[in-house]
């Protein structure tokens, strides 16, 4: 070849070096695989724990992301009250949190209270999406958290609900029985009147009777009784009518018709109503003394709302009963029986009690008030235990009589709690849809699609997208999650009033997250089983071939070898890797 | 010390410089490092790849895997090759194109480190890559001076297992002086691609890169794993995350914390060793990390 001369005297000298001119995308390197990866969005344990099964997961992500209003429309679908929840809940989703394994669990319900807040504060209204209405309406018995939430579940789904309430106002135990330091009246005002700009109708100051059942019944297609438990369990001992009704006392409260109280007194049982009762009397001056017939570890009240009761002064007397009330002058003498232990309901169970002997105590106060339970206050109001169509949801009743007949919140949930009580609302609204819909027949099953996780919390997002739910029923377990990713921090706590405060008064003990704090407890969450979009499938991906299309990520399985690095480098579980043949 | 976040925190840059359909074997680590160099060094870049697993990842002629120029060299060559590319660049004033020797272990810690060092003594302005997966993968995983104490090899095999200790090869290239010599592992891309984007800006000199590279075949492992070794050689110590300025200035960027027997113990090539082997490294690793450590107090930049 000629050797070019350039005017500067060097040569061009040729270069015989061969040149590739294709690159290697015509190597169809998936045809190696074996194994074949795939986006795998699993159930997070909490979401599974929440009786109304909140999308935690994606909650938190959301949140993280600052998208609070999208992260509230998240709740709103499944749970209408989480300003409510998030202050009263007693939160198993954090007893289920994965990240207990690591450090400490996510303060789930205090995200759930920023958010409810937050969309108190931005009048958020409830999400719009509904079913066409399908000229149905359904008569509910009681304002309560259940009847509330079957209400709204109901509209959503297509229904018209007028909702009876006996009481002048709704909101049932949220009114009536819990105190203004632990759920002002205010903020449950909000969430009732979120729902009733929603379109349910709340008839309040209507006497419940079965003879109003039985007016009514030609006018609805259906009846939900969630009238909960009203009248306070007796404690049949002699003078047992110098106590005060624990439950009547924190109804003047909420009505602020309270007069005034001074010196001692004794609260007789071990359930939230017992601490509620004892903490008020605290903030009305008191000094009250709590009388549990079993152990402390035994109190069915909440752990944290123990021991702020302890924290606020209120002393715990365990494993006494009071068998006699003496009243003389104006104090009360109390005669308590001491208690011993005689086996336990279950292994690590709450302790069974018999009376130790002749062994009593007897004690001087200015007061007595019981919580020792409650119960129905009429025979109409206890769900059929059995019959020829009757059904056991796991949070309601459904009686086929000559039309539907349904009994939720405290009437049929193993657990009372407020959380419960929506849960059941949602059961039973979903549970006559299905009814309306496809008939008795197709009946326990058919809910079975929107479980979450392995159930009994069902989730209305899938019910409404009618989707047989795109999230895995697995469980992600704190195994699964990639640690690697995660470095330790502590749960971030919220604000409360100091003891020498909260004491004399009625306002909140504990204050709502503050923005900062909401966002930096967001980042401890895991998102056990969902994909945050961390990128990491595609920055690991040695073939290239985790692509953006439609700004989602797809694997491109003509490329794809199937090592299975992006499943294992997920943080959280949210892939899985299959066989292939 | 500052303990790096191994979290990612910072954004990586979507665009890549790699086509698919390379034949790297399936969870190649080598792959993963040249996509993260390339995401940091970008389009300006030409690359020296001597005889190496790369050198057949790169494409078998006429194909290309990367979409920067890639010159093909003999094994012991990289060092001489990127010297004389970097010298035909400057020649025609092109003073943007980054210069970049890419070579496996082998071709860094034996048949090529002539010419490395020969290179970095002059201090030529290119950076020089060793992606280290411990052996001459591409021709059947054969021991070479960067195989670790205690590992099976074709050529080190059954009770043979190679007795002697890897070679400091970083060590090596910052007693040359160089501006900057600096480890990274596949596992941590944020801190690796960091650490191209120092050695881009660094011109004027040698920058050397020791890179982690696992290699799910030579060392018997699933490659479904392969990122996950690469972190806990860091995560126990057994390779140390480092930057080492102008030879004298040596900073930490991780901490290990774990036992080496977390990461001996799920890999092929290790899975002979007994429990005093495996002690035996365990205290090699901490000599060499104190080792690291005190050169780290002691450094005379402050
Ligand atoms: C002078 C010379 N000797 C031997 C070979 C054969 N050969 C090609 S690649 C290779 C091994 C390279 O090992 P390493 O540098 O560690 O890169 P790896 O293949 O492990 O990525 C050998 C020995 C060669 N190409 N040239
Ligand atoms: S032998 Fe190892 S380094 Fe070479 S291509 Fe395969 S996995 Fe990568
Ligand atoms: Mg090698």
């Amino acid at each position: 070849m000629e050797r070019m001369k350039k005017q500067n005297g060097t040569e061009d000298i040729p270069l015989f070096i061969s040149r590739s001119n294709i690159t290697t995308e015509i190597n169809k390197t998936g045809s190696w695989r074996f194994a074949r990866p795939k986006y795998d969005e699993k159930t997070s344990p909490c979401s599974a724990a929440c009786p109304a099964g909140e999308d935690i997961a994606r909650i938190q992500m959301l949140a993280n992301q600052e998208s609070f209003k999208e992260a509230v429309h998240t709740i709103l679908i499944e749970n209408p009250f989480p300003a409510v929840c998030g202050r009263v809940c007693f939160h198993p989703c954090e007893t289920a949190c994965n990240r207990t394994g690591f450090d400490e669990p996510i303060a789930i319900r205090c995200l759930e209270r920023f958010l409810g807040d937050f969309a108190i504060q931005e009048s958020m209204k409830l999400p719009p999406e509904k079913l066409p209405e399908n000229g149905k309406s359904v008569c509910i018995v009681g304002a309560g958290p259940a009847g509330l939430a079957a209400g709204y579940f109901l509209t959503r789904l297509g229904y018209s609900c007028h909702i009876f309430e006996a009481s002048s106002e709704p909101g049932g135990i949220l009114r009536w029985g819990i105190p203004e330091y632990r759920l002002p009246v205010k903020i449950l005002a909000r969430e009732i009147e979120r729902i009733k700009d929603f379109g349910v109708k709340i008839n309040c100051n209507v006497p419940m009777s079965q003879n109003f059942l039985k007016e009514t019944k030609s006018r609805y297609d259906a009846f939900f009784i969630a009238c909960g438990y009203s009248r306070s369990m007796q404690m049949n001992i002699p003078g047992d009518q110098a106590a005060s009704d624990g439950l009547e006392f924190l109804r003047h409260m909420r009505r602020e018709e309270i007069t005034p109280l001074t010196g001692t007194a004794a609260v007789v049982g071990g359930g939230n109503t017992a601490v509620d009762i004892a903490r008020s009397l605290v903030r009305l001056g008191l000094n009250p003394i709590i009388v549990y017939r079993r152990r402390k570890q035994d109190m069915p009240a909440f752990k944290h709302e123990v021991e702020m009761a302890r924290k606020e002064g209120v002393k715990i007397l365990e494993l006494f009963a009071p068998i006699q009330i003496e009243k003389t002058g104006g104090a009360c003498f109390l005669t308590l029986q001491q208690m011993k232990i005689s086996g336990a309901e279950t292994s690590g169970g709450r302790a069974v009690v018999v009376p130790d002997g002749r062994v009593t105590q007897l004690r001087r106060v200015d007061h007595v008030f019981t919580a020792i339970g409650a119960e129905p206050t009429e025979p109409w109001q206890f769900p059929p235990e059995q019959g020829p169509e009757t059904l056991h949801l796991g949070h309601c009743t459904f009686a086929h009589r000559d039309r539907p007949l349904m009994f939720g919140g405290d009437l049929t949930n193993p657990i009372k709690s407020v959380t419960d009580a929506i849960a059941s609302g949602k059961q039973a609204a979903m549970a006559l849809d299905a009814f309306f819909k496809k008939g008795w027949d197709a009946n326990a099953d058919r809910l079975a699609p929107y479980r979450v996780g392995s159930g009994p919390a069902l989730s209305m997002e899938s019910y409404l997208k009618g989707e047989h739910t795109s999230r895995n029923r697995h469980i992600v377990s704190y195994e699964e999650i990639n640690t690697d990713y995660f470095s330790t921090a502590a749960r971030v706590l919220s604000a409360s009033l100091a003891v020498d405060e909260s004491v004399h008064s009625f306002l909140e003990t504990e204050e709502t997250y503050t923005f900062d704090q909401a966002v930096e407890e967001t980042y401890r969450c895991f998102k056990c089983g969902i994909c945050d979009s961390c990128n990491n499938c595609r920055i690991f991906c040695p073939e290239v071939a985790v692509v953006f299309k439609d700004s989602r990520r797809v694997i491109d399985l003509n490329y794809c070898k199937g090592c299975g690095i992006c499943v294992v480098e997920c943080p959280r579980n949210a892939m899985a890797l299959e066989m292939e043949i | 010390m500052e303990d790096c976040q191994i979290m990612l925190q910072q954004k990586i840059s979507d665009k890549d410089y790699m086509y698919p359909g390379h034949v790297a074997c399936p969870g190649c680590g080598a792959a993963i490092a040249m996509r993260f160099a390339l995401k940091a060094l970008g389009e300006k870049t030409m690359m020296v790849i001597p005889a190496c697993c790369w050198g057949v990842i790169a494409g078998p002629y006429p194909q290309t895997s990367l979409k920067v120029p890639i010159l093909h060299t003999a094994f012991a060559t990289a060092g001489a090759t990127a010297s004389g590319l970097r010298a035909a660049l400057d020649m025609k004033e092109d003073t943007e194109t980054t210069v970049v020797a890419w070579a496996g272990d082998g071709g860094t810690f034996d048949i090529g480190i002539q010419a490395l060092s020969g290179a970095v003594e002059r201090n030529e302005d290119f950076i020089y890559v060793c992606y280290d997966n411990e052996a001459y993968m591409n021709t059947g995983v054969q021991r070479s001076s960067a195989t670790p104490f205690g590992s099976r090899t074709t050529t080190t095999p059954g009770k043979d297992w190679k007795r002697s200790r890897k070679k400091n090869i970083t060590e090596i290239l910052a007693a040359h002086r160089i501006p900057y010599a600096a480890t990274a592992s596949i596992a941590f891309p944020e801190d690796m691609i960091q650490k191209f984007n120092v050695a881009k800006q660094l011109k004027g000199g040698t920058r050397f890169l020791h890179v982690f590279a696992s290699c799910p075949t030579g060392w018997r492992i699933p490659t479904e794993i392969s990122v996950k070794i690469a972190r806990l050689a860091v995560q126990t110590n057994v390779f140390p995350l480092y930057e080492i300025k102008n030879g004298i200035d040596y900073r930490l960027n991780y901490k290990g914390d774990r036992p080496v027997t977390d990461y001996l113990k799920v890999q092929g090539r290790f899975k002979h060793l007994t429990d005093d082997d495996i002690k035996q490294i365990q205290d090699m690793v901490d000599e060499d990390w104190e080792l690291l450590r005190r050169k780290m107090e002691n450094n005379l930049v402050t």
